[in-house]
């Protein structure tokens, strides 16, 4: 047979038969299931196959439930969002007389970070603890979402139109009408007011401050004519005393002076020279923790103290002596010596004090005029308006409320009903008011017995400005839409007055009203612009304009005579105690802030709570017991001027013996999560004279009564190095090595170095040879030499000068806001857990009683060998090119070795679902509630608006810690990137440089020679150093050691 | 393995025991009904083993938090018990391995139990690894295997990494070792047992014969996993101390650990087979293989690691000192006076001071004194362990972040429950399984000495053939 074809398969093939024909023209041949006639042809092992394959398939799309997210685009896109981008809005924190020019950064359309804003002269760029906490109180659970009638404390909600009748029907009555606020910075809200009380004669505003500055301005009204406080020019002071005035902490204007103080105190060690800062007070405030000096006095001795400086520089200047009350020994043995150095630095120093007694302020005017300190750096040419208040206003109020004289009182942002010492007394005269209004944001102690409830804005949905100190004008601006039926307060003054100059046409009236406010007004005392247009598009751009200062200057009014008999008298009562305000809380009025309610108490590190501050005694031997034997955490009673109260308390150095302390601002009844946190001091301030006083005898502390099972404090040991005199060696010991247990310490350790100035040459000597010995160890290594693969590109690095930094918790409170670090609750620190990324170490040392502090803020060290890289058996954590230690928190799985192995503990574990981010209902009983919601703080999708979209929100299980704020690396890389450009110095900067008033944390790129944190290092020269520098985990993070200007003679 | 035994050395096993009568009496507890008092200390483990499931799922369900840790102190009981759990594991393979190359002839009344011991102390042991970690659901990501996470890898340098293999690697080795040395023993329960019991006998045993070539190969498989788990003695502790020796937290970075933990875990393993073998002879009823020369044998072992542990202690003390380097020196310090210094003293009085008791023969012979210090021993290496741990990390470098750190009840009842477990499967164990080596018990019994002439010596030469069936 012919063969046509090579090769052949089969005989069909061969034989092309009719079936093979047929099969070959499908290429693929299919067994279908069904045949032909529709039957099922499928056998058992088809049938299995589909069966296994069916439910394999069923089951792994059944299992892989994917959560539901809905990213809803933009219908219409609004043309300055861009998604992913952050927009800047340049604004102002106003609460009360507290101001800080700010940025707010935004992300789609939610503020969610506060920057400084660096154009402002009054701030400098600088913020606050409470500023860089203010955006989550827009985003507050328990906010006033609509106006309505309050009856036993509830809201009924009614419409802007019904409330607005009811209020204007009151005004018809004709009655007295009262407003209460506290002091108002803004211009443009008092031309409202002013409008408002020309409508109707009868109404008045009286404002007062929560923590007084009253008899400051009233002394300086009789002093110098000007009711208002000047500028204190810290930094041009080479004396500082500050009687009681916590000037860095709390006091007129914190932000400003800081950054002044620290410009005084910042030593170059080539030439060496700072300020020397005394403080006289009882208790250790954040200024007196920053002081070189403290002169301890009681309470009731701040007045005789003023007299004695008063005589002795009046001695030595040849001026009358005033007869004053006697202040204690060592005080006016310390205060004789302090008189010498002012009177030697005449015109270069400065007293302040921070006393309520008028007479008290006026010596202190009379002081700084001796001292030739008038218009030097107490400057009147630009005056402060932070403190406007005057409770004696209010006391007033009070008796007309109580005679039934006023109709209608609006509260406007003030809480009188907590605030005032005579709280109850108010609440009572208070509800004889027929109609009584709030403006206040959430159901406080005031508004809860108000009738009716017109909620404000937050300052974010807000226009407005700002006047803080005289020709610094500042805009507030709206960076979100009002979440909630809220109405400017302003606003509702200008329709209850029925203003013409409000045109309702308006979509914003507010706006327009503020708008040509400034064109009118605003505009006409400037130069630099000659349209309001531009004036005012640049004013909102910028967020501050600088009027041209007035140039004025005092004289002291021989006419205020001094009057030692004036001043407070020292009590003869064996416990005094002192009121104070907190650098985190004020009082109370920040309360409700768990940014801030968790923010350490920078001198006795507790959170959540006022304590009582009690002082520590030295038993001469080893022991440093609290004062009765009491422990941190034990409860007694404490009975002021007959009121009794249990307290906690917290042993805390530096606080007299004989005096104890509480902070104000805990307690708070009503409002949010503040509420069942410490307790109220308020009610305990005396009023003489019609003012507020801070501090008071009549003391009684009782024995133990129990314990505060829940009593969180950070930080348990406290001190490096304190000394005190031995009865068994009979020498001055260090008392910190004699301890045994807790409170034990080898305090020799290479994390803090510290000398005064004076001693500045063996420091420089001391360091030296650390630094050498550090060397020698760390070349017997093990480890690779790396220099040159960080030697390459980027290396990021830190430089926080030690002698800068107060302490003040700005940058502590900005890390938390800028990468989601949640808020555990009180249980949980005390369980320390908390999870704070950057914290501030306090040390105490020198002698015990009266000791110095050093604040050591500590982050990731991100060393370049770090201990907890090479410790990760998963490589979760590892390190970047750029020196980063980095985090991979989808990698870790929880063994904690890092953490354990890390020297500086800066590693933090989530313990829980702090954020709940897994929603696993048993997860959500031990994380942070506020009392009284139905879910926990977290779960709440409003307060999750304030997250930070570009960090990672980390779920239970995983460490987390410092990442160098490795999302703004990666922004200002992108700009950069997209610029065309190589990164510049100041593209990135860490969210706790920005927020530092002082000036003391400084981020850049260590390969970069010109960088200022390379600058910085170099210009601190050996005192420049790495914490534990000679274990050779070599940190990124260079520290400089704390330089104070201590006089050795003065305690002595 | 039937070397001739001296005539003049006195009896291993006591009783003047024939084959058969080793066989009967090492066969029976798993062939009849438990007793009461198995049944209650079943029951009793079996509680506690449920208490730990309990906790653990406690554990997983709300998170470490449920544990007292903290920010400063990472580790506390959990990684604790893991120590002190590995560290008993390690006599066994001491008295299998080193002590069979070592010829120690007396091992073969204890190593059976003393093997079991290890590996459920290890299996005890390898639970807190897993249940410390704050995601357990991803406790896969520590093995070396090819994944689709990118070029994601395991971390070589870690210790932690080191455990992983050292423990897998040894909880293997101890397996076979001791599997290996029950297929023999299983062959003889299969012969005397019926039905599925027989059955499943027959399956464990591998279908051994007892030919001269089994035995052949069965000892040389012993001896060469005898020689493969000798290194694991030293190795497995050495890399466990790893875990703090190459850390740079002071009183963990010391170069001392790796000898001064394998003394510590041999010491703290005889301890705890004396508390297994004191209470198995008696209810087991086996005091004549388990004899007071045994007790004695190990109480002396006790006394020299002990002392071992001691002498690494005081040099520990002088090497902080010695080294000039402060935070050594603070370490000790505190780990002597400072806020746990009643564990130091407790691992002090209970790891150095009492096993010195044992220098005197009659506390050494003493049944009671031997039971209630190997208690306190095991009571001492817990605490050595958590001063180690706790301590150090509660007094570091910087004394801001210092803590102080007790446990919740889930982590005591974690603890408990592990016990509990070990208990459940030892318990189990001595029915399944003879608890001592019968084969090598047998190999070492005086009338199997060709040199034999004293009592029951025809009566056991004249039954060789017998007993040779019934194996």
């Amino acid at each position: 047979m012919h063969q046509e074809k090579g090769i052949w398969v089969s005989t069909e093939e061969l034989n092309q038969e009719e079936s093979f024909l047929q099969s070959a023209e499908k290429e693929f041949v299919m067994e279908d299931l069904v045949d032909s006639d529709g039957a099922w042809t499928a056998n058992r092992r088809d049938f299995l196959k589909m069966l296994g394959f069916g439910l394999g398939a069923a089951t792994i799309a059944a299992s892989c439930e994917i959560p539901m997210k809905r990213a809803v685009p933009y219908v219409t896109k609004p043309e300055e969002i861009v998604p992913g981008v952050a927009n800047y809005y340049a604004s102002s924190f106003v609460n009360g007389g507290d101001y800080c020019a700010v940025l707010v950064k935004t992300r789609e359309g939610r503020p969610i970070k506060i920057e400084g804003n660096t154009l402002s002269k009054v701030t400098q760029g600088g913020t606050s603890a409470r500023a860089q906490a203010s955006v989550l109180d827009l985003y507050n659970t328990r906010r006033i979402q609509s106006p309505g009638s309050i009856s036993n404390g509830e809201l009924t909600e009614m419409d802007w139109n019904q409330l607005d009748e009811k209020v204007k029907g009151q005004l018809a009555l004709g009655g007295q009408v009262r407003i209460i606020t506290n002091t108002i910075l803004s211009p443009t809200a008092k031309k409202a007011l002013g409008e408002f009380t020309a409508k109707y004669p009868n109404a008045r505003v009286v404002s007062y401050d929560p923590v007084s500055s009253a008899a400051l301005l009233s002394a300086n009204e009789q002093c110098f004519g000007v009711k208002a406080i000047p500028s204190n020019k810290f930094d041009e002071a080479n004396v500082i005393v500050s009687f009681g005035a916590d000037f860095l902490g709390t006091w007129i204007s914190p932000v400003e002076y800081a950054r002044a103080y620290a410009k005084g105190r910042k030593v170059d060690p080539k030439n060496p020279r700072m300020s020397r800062h005394y403080q006289v007070e009882s208790h250790m405030s954040l200024t007196g923790s920053n002081a070189d000096n403290r002169i301890l006095v009681k309470p009731s001795e701040q007045g005789a103290a003023i007299c004695a400086l008063y005589n002795a520089v009046a001695a030595l200047k040849g001026a009358a002596s005033i007869s004053g009350p006697a202040v204690n020994d060592k005080a006016a043995a310390a205060l004789k010596k302090v008189a010498r150095e002012l009177v030697d630095n005449q015109g270069k120093s400065l007293v302040v004090s921070g006393s309520n007694n008028i007479m008290e302020q006026v010596i202190t005017n009379k002081l700084n005029d001796l001292l030739g300190n008038l218009n030097q750096t107490v400057d009147f040419g630009t005056l402060s308006y932070q403190r406007q208040g005057d409770e004696r206003d209010v006391m007033r109020v009070v008796e007309e409320m109580k005679q039934g004289q006023v109709g209608l009182a609006i509260i406007w942002g003030a809480n009188p009903a907590y605030e005032l010492p005579n709280a109850e007394a108010f609440v009572e005269a208070f509800s004889k008011v027929n109609t009584r209004i709030s403006f206040n944001g959430v159901m406080d102690e005031t508004t809860k017995v108000c009738t009716h409830a017109a909620p404000a804005n937050h300052f974010l949905e807000s226009w407005g400005d700002a006047e803080p100190k005289e020709g610094h004008l500042s805009l507030i601006q709206p960076t979100i839409s009002p979440l909630f039926n809220t109405r400017q307060a302003e606003l509702s003054l200008l329709l209850w007055a029925e203003s013409a100059n409000l045109n309702l046409e308006d979509e914003q009236p507010y706006y327009q009203y503020l708008k040509s406010n400034w064109a009118s007004d605003v505009f006409a005392k400037q130069t630099a612009y000659s349209t309001p247009t531009a004036f005012w598009d640049m004013s909102l751009h910028d967020g501050i304009v600088e009027l041209p200062a007035s140039g004025r200057t005092v004289s002291f009014n021989e006419g205020a005579s001094l009057n030692g008999s004036a001043v407070s008298k020292p009590g003869s009562s064996d416990v005094e105690i002192s009121m104070y305000e907190t650098v985190n809380l004020g009082n109370g009025s920040y309360a409700h802030n768990p940014w801030l309610q968790e923010m350490p108490d920078p001198i006795n590190r507790t959170v959540w709570g006022n304590h009582l501050n009690i002082p520590v005694e030295w038993d001469g031997v080893n022991k440093i017991n609290g004062w009765k034997d009491l422990n941190d955490g034990d409860n007694v009673e404490v009975t002021v001027n007959g009121k009794g109260v249990t307290c906690t308390v917290v042993k805390t150095f530096g606080q007299m013996p004989g005096t104890v302390s509480i902070a104000l601002g805990q307690g708070r009844i009503e409002g949010g999560c503040g509420v069942g946190y410490g307790v109220n001091a308020n009610p305990w301030l005396p009023v003489t004279g019609g003012l507020v006083q801070y501090g008071a005898g009549d003391v009684t502390v009782g024995e133990k009564v129990g314990e505060d099972k829940h009593f969180a404090c950070v930080q348990h040991h406290h001190t490096m190095g304190v000394t005190a005199m031995s009865t068994k060696e009979e020498a001055v010991v260090n008392a910190d090595e004699k301890v045994i247990g807790m409170d034990g310490s080898l305090t020799d350790r290479s994390v803090i170095f510290q000398a005064s100035l004076a001693s500045l040459p063996a420091l420089q000597e001391k360091m030296n040879e650390f630094h050498e010995e550090s060397d020698h160890l760390n070349q017997q290594t093990l480890y690779p030499d790396r220099t040159d693969y960080f030697g390459t590109g980027v290396k990021w690095g830190m430089f926080v000068d030690l002698s800068s930094c107060i302490g003040c918790g700005a940058c502590q409170v900005a890390c938390v806001s800028e990468n989601n670090v949640p808020v555990v609750g009180k249980n949980e620190v005390k369980r320390h857990h908390e999870m704070t990324w950057l914290r501030i170490d306090r040390y105490f040392y020198g002698d015990l009683e009266n000791p110095n502090v050093v604040y050591q803020p500590m982050m990731c060290q991100h060393c370049d060998n770090a201990p907890c890289e090479n410790v990760c058996p998963v490589n979760a954590t590892n390190h970047s090119m750029e020196g980063i230690n980095q985090m991979a928190y989808n990698r870790c799985i929880g063994t904690r070795y890092c953490a354990n192995n890390c020297p500086f503990k800066v590693r933090r574990f989530n313990w829980l679902d702090y954020t709940t981010a897994d929603t696993w209902p048993a997860n959500e009983e031990q994380v942070f509630w506020v009392e009284g919601e139905d879910k926990p703080y977290y779960a709440d999708n409003l307060v999750r608006m304030v997250l930070n979209p570009d960090v990672t929100v980390r779920s239970r299980g995983v460490i987390e810690k410092c990442s160098f704020c490795v999302q703004r690396i990666q922004e200002g890389k992108l700009t950069a990137k997209s610029e065309e450009r190589a990164i510049g110095d100041n593209d990135i900067r860490t969210a706790c440089q920005t927020a530092c008033p002082t000036g003391a944390i400084v981020f850049g790129n260590m390969n970069n020679a010109d960088s200022e944190v390379n600058q910085k290092i170099e210009g601190a020269g050996v005192l420049a150093y790495q914490a534990l520098e000679e274990i050779n985990v070599r940190p990124g993070v260079r520290y400089a050691a704390k330089i104070n200007n201590r006089n050795e003679e003065l305690n002595s | 393995m039937s070397q001739a035994v001296a005539p003049v050395r006195h009896v291993l096993i006591e009783g003047n025991k024939s084959y058969h009568n080793i066989t009967e009496d090492l066969c029976t507890p798993t062939e009849k009904a438990p007793s009461r008092e198995w049944i209650i200390a079943f029951t009793l483990a079996a509680a506690l083993a449920g208490l730990y499931v309990f906790s653990v799922v406690w554990t997983i369900w709300k998170g470490i938090g449920s544990w007292n840790l903290n920010r400063t102190i990472n580790w506390g009981w959990d990684i604790t018990n893991f120590v002190w759990w590995i560290g008993i594991g390690h006599a066994g393979t001491l008295i299998s391995a080193i002590l069979l190359l070592f010829r120690q002839r007396w091992r073969t009344g204890v190593n059976r139990s003393a093997e079991a011991m290890t590996i459920f102390a290890v299996i005890c042991a390898g639970q807190f690894p897993l249940i410390h970690m704050g995601r357990l659901w991803l406790g896969f990501f520590i093995f070396p295997f090819p994944n689709t996470r990118g070029p994601l890898w395991v971390n070589f340098n870690s210790p932690l990494l080191w455990d992983v293999f050292a423990i897998s690697t040894y909880f293997s080795v101890s397996l076979l070792f001791w599997y290996t040395g029950l297929v023999p023993d299983l062959a003889t329960v299969r012969d005397r047992a019926s039905g599925l019991r027989r059955k499943l006998y027959e399956t464990f045993s591998f279908g051994w014969t007892g030919s001269a070539k089994h035995w052949q190969r069965w000892e040389s498989l012993s001896l060469i996993l005898a020689g493969i788990s000798t290194p694991l003695v030293l190795s497995v502790h050495t890399i466990v101390s790893f875990d703090f020796a190459t850390s740079v937290i002071p009183g963990w970075h010391t170069t001392i650990f790796p000898p001064y933990f394998v003394a510590g875990a041999i010491f703290s393993g005889f301890a705890m087979v004396q508390t297994l073998m004191v209470i198995a002879r008696k209810v087991l009823k086996l005091e004549e293989y388990i004899t007071l020369n045994h007790i004695d044998s190990m109480n002396k072992v006790i006394v020299l690691t002990g002392t071992i542990v001691g002498v690494a202690y005081l040099t520990e003390l002088f090497i902080a000192w010695y080294s000039g380097y402060i935070y050594e020196q603070f370490a000790f310090y505190n780990r002597v006076f400072g806020v746990y210094w009643w564990s130091y003293f407790g691992m002090m009085f209970c790891n150095v001071v009492s096993p010195q008791l044992f220098w005197s023969r009659k506390i050494r012979r003493s049944i009671w004194w031997t039971f209630f210090l190997s208690i306190v021993v095991n009571i001492g290496m817990w605490f050595e362990r958590f001063v180690i741990i706790a301590t150090t990390l509660a007094r570091d470098y910087i004394p801001s972040s210092w803590s102080y750190y007790s446990p919740t009840w889930v982590e005591i009842c974690i603890f408990m429950g592990t016990i509990g477990l070990f208990f459940v499967l030892f318990l189990g164990f001595t029915r399944i399984a003879p608890v001592v080596a019968i084969a090598e018990v047998k190999a070492i019994l005086k009338v199997a000495g060709d040199q034999y002439v004293g009592p029951k010596a025809n009566q056991a030469h004249g039954k060789t053939e017998d007993v040779k069936k019934e194996d």
